[in-house]
Formats: C-alpha cells, structure tokens, sequence
C-alpha cells in the first residue's frame, strides 16, 4: 500500500518518515554505542595495515 | 547573382545562435555568469559553482549541439539520468570521510534526523502549491542538503524537476554560510553559543573498519532503496580505513572525484536551458528550496537545545544545524558562529559528528519516502 496523492498522504507521508528517521538513526546509534566493546577482540596497529600494494 | 548571395548569406545567418538567441537566454547567461562571480569573488563552493555557471551559459547559447543528443554535456547528463554519477561521488565521500567523530558521540547522531524537518515542511508545502507527491518529495529532499541524494531521490521521483532541484539544492549549499548563522543566533542564547564541550573519546582503527560494513548491512536491509549511495559510500569509507589500499582510497578521493565533480557540474549546468527553466514552477522550487534550508537549520539547533537542556548544559545548540547533511559545510559554520562567540571554542570536530549523520539522515528519510510513495 502507498500514500495516495492527496495533502492527506503529504501529511501521513511527512509524519511517518520524520518518526521512523528518528527511530532508525536512533538504532544506529544504538548499535555504536556497542562499538567501544570490539576493542576487546583486539587492537590493530596502523603501522602493520599499511604498506599494502 | 546578388540575390543568390544575399540568400544564402541570409541562409547562413540564420543558421548561427544568434538567430535563435531570445530574451530567456539572456537571462541564464546572466545567471550563469553571478553563479561563477560568487565562486570567484566571494568563494562559494568554487568547486561546484564554477562547472555549473559556465554550463548554464554555454547551455543558453543556442545553436551549440553540446547538450543535443551526441554531444558532450548530453553524455554527462546521461550519467546522472542513469544514476551513476550520484553514487561514484558517494565512494569518493566516503574515502574522504572520518567518521570517527560520529562513532565517539552516538548521541549527537539524532541531530541527523532532527534538522530533517526541513525536508517535509517544503514536502507539504509543495504538495499545497499543487505539485503531485512524488513532485513534492522530491522538492522537500532539497532540505536534506545532500547533493548526490537529492539527484538520486528526483531522478526516482520525479526526473524532470531535475535541473530546479540540482540547481536550488547545490545552490544553496555553497550559500549555507549565508542562510544558516542568522537563524542560528536568532534561536540561541550568546550564553548557549558560548558552550564548550568536553572532548570526545579516542576511535580505535578496528572500530573504524567495522563501521563501513555494518551500516552497509543495517542501511541496506532497512532501505533497499537507497542501497546504490550507502553501499558507495562504505565501499569508499573502508577503502579509507583499512588504509593497505592508500592508492584505491586516494584515487577514489581525489583524482575520480574530480573527474566526477567535473562531469557532475557540467550535467547539472547544461540543463538551466531557459526555455525548460524560467518559469513559475522554478521560482516555487527555488523557494521551497530556501523553505526546507531554513527549516532544517530552525529544527536541528531547536533539537540540540532540547538535547542541551535533558544534558544539563553540556551541548553547543550551534552543532544542531550541523545535521543537515552538506559535509564538512555544515560543521565548518556551526564552528564559525562558535567561534565568534568565543575564539576559544573549536566546534568542528563535534560538529562533525550531527553533520555526518546528517547524511545517513537524509538517506534514511529518501529511502523511506521512496518506498512509501511506491519507487522501487
């Protein structure tokens, strides 16, 4: 089902996407705070990555 | 034998632009020619504003098959049409782009979402001025200040709206340090600009290498739409961070971005022909345009002073206009206004992290109108 063409769907549309932004950028950040937790799988020295050809 | 030649002199003459020549070309020309003062004198986005301007003149001077079908600016208009140019300028975003900023304060990233309002107070707007929905979602993506997804999002929604929305959309990002500081100080307090904030956490390499695949994952599962743009521009991010491809990441930052700016601009230029151009469907768009600008500025500081104030005082509202997308434009003014408050306060890198953001915040609010309206 899509929003209809009307300034009823213009509405509906605009609430719905300004609401689920925020939902799922709040996700994502969510998922970034769990970030700092993969540092215990290890640490990766810059020097050794570069130097690749 | 006089009359033969004064025929085929006459013949001859007709055929040259100058035959063709109406006041509407004049008018572009003229346009073209204050795009490129601005890049020039003033500096606004040379790098964009340049290509366009001097494209818009050339495109008004008739007689010229560049933007015919065969010629030149008809083929770098062709890889906009087809959706290739958007995404190749986001692998060069992303290979240019840090996004340890955004990774340290996670969350600063709902300014993205919040400086958003823009988009749909010029959505509804258009939708009032009588454009189709499609239209409309096309005209509000001008607000989320991305000029790749808004290109990608108009050619979805509504392709011949294409050189008013490029044109207002890149416009008024090379004018954001215009449009934004007097609604910015007209919303906060000298004591709220005057915030110093406390220094974000240390990335780690790992962090910055996993980030790229795990929003690629996340963004493409929730929004298949706008897959083509986040895919591009992690491929470029972990090109940048994995750094034993230093020569693939430099490339896709620096030489291929600048054959795609080029190429961009040219496109985008070539189609401000006056006959498709100057009428009262652009002015609206031009101003929905500055509409959903303004708005997006008004919500994001209005977002980081709620934020500030749930903080206790620990967050600068100039980063909120920062959420707009338009990186590192929006961040380097939200650093300026601070500065002018107290040349003390370096903002830029907090900035950064809402500005980021604000990129996947206009992906996510395209890709959701995209699939909303019914676009696959």
């Amino acid at each position: 089902m899509t929003v209809p063409d009307t300034m009823e769907g213009a509405y509906v549309l605009s609430v719905i996407d300004f609401f689920l932004s925020f939902v799922i950028i709040w996700g994502i950040s969510l998922v970034l705070y769990i970030f700092p937790y993969l540092n215990k799988l290890g640490h990766l020295d810059d020097n050794k990555l570069r130097g690749g050809h | 034998m006089f009359e033969q030649i004064s025929s085929l002199m006459l013949n001859l003459a007709e055929q040259t632009g100058i035959a063709q020549l109406w006041w509407g070309n004049i008018v572009m020309i003229m346009v073209g020619a204050i795009l490129i003062y601005l890049a020039l004198s003033r500096r606004y986005e040379p790098f964009l504003l340049l290509g366009i301007g001097f494209s818009c003149i050339v495109a008004n001077v008739p007689g010229s098959d560049l933007t015919q079908p065969g010629g030149l600016f008809y083929y770098a208009y062709k890889g906009v049409e087809l959706v290739i140019i958007p995404p190749l300028i986001f692998l060069g975003v992303g290979a240019m782009t840090d996004f340890g900023p955004m990774i340290a304060n996670p969350s600063l990233m709902i300014l993205g979402a919040a400086a958003h309002l823009g988009i749909f107070i010029a959505l509804i707007g258009a939708k009032a001025l009588g454009f189709t929905l499609a239209e409309a979602g096309a005209i509000g993506i001008i607000g989320g200040a991305d000029g790749p997804m808004a290109i990608f999002v108009t050619m979805k929604l509504a392709p011949h709206l294409l050189p008013q929305i490029a044109v207002a959309a890149y416009s008024y990002m090379a004018l954001m340090p215009l449009i934004q500081p007097p609604i910015m100080k007209l919303l906060t307090s000298p004591a709220e600009r005057q915030i110093v904030m406390t220094q974000g956490r240390t990335v780690s390499r790992l962090e910055k290498i996993c980030f790229p695949f795990v929003i690629a994952i996340i963004v493409n599962l929730l929004l298949p739409p706008v897959a083509p743009l986040i895919t591009m521009l992690m491929l470029g991010n972990m090109l940048r961070e994995v750094l034993m491809v230093d020569r693939l990441a430099s490339t896709a930052a620096n030489d291929l971005m600048n054959v795609i700016t080029i190429t961009l601009t040219v496109a985008v230029g070539s189609t401000m022909e006056a006959s498709k151009f100057l009428n009262i469907q652009t002015l609206e768009i031009v101003v929905l345009g500055l509409v959903a600008f303004m708005g997006g500025t008004a919500s994001g500081v209005i977002g980081a002073k709620i934020m500030n104030w749930f903080s206790g005082g620990k967050i600068n509202p100039l980063i909120g206009s920062a959420g707009i997308a338009s990186v590192p434009i929006a961040a380097r003014v939200s650093h300026v206004v601070g500065l002018q408050e107290n040349p003390y306060n370096f903002l830029i890198m907090h900035a950064m992290g809402p500005n980021l953001a604000g990129v996947f915040g206009t992906a996510i609010s395209g890709g959701i109108m995209l699939a909303l309206i019914g676009i696959k």
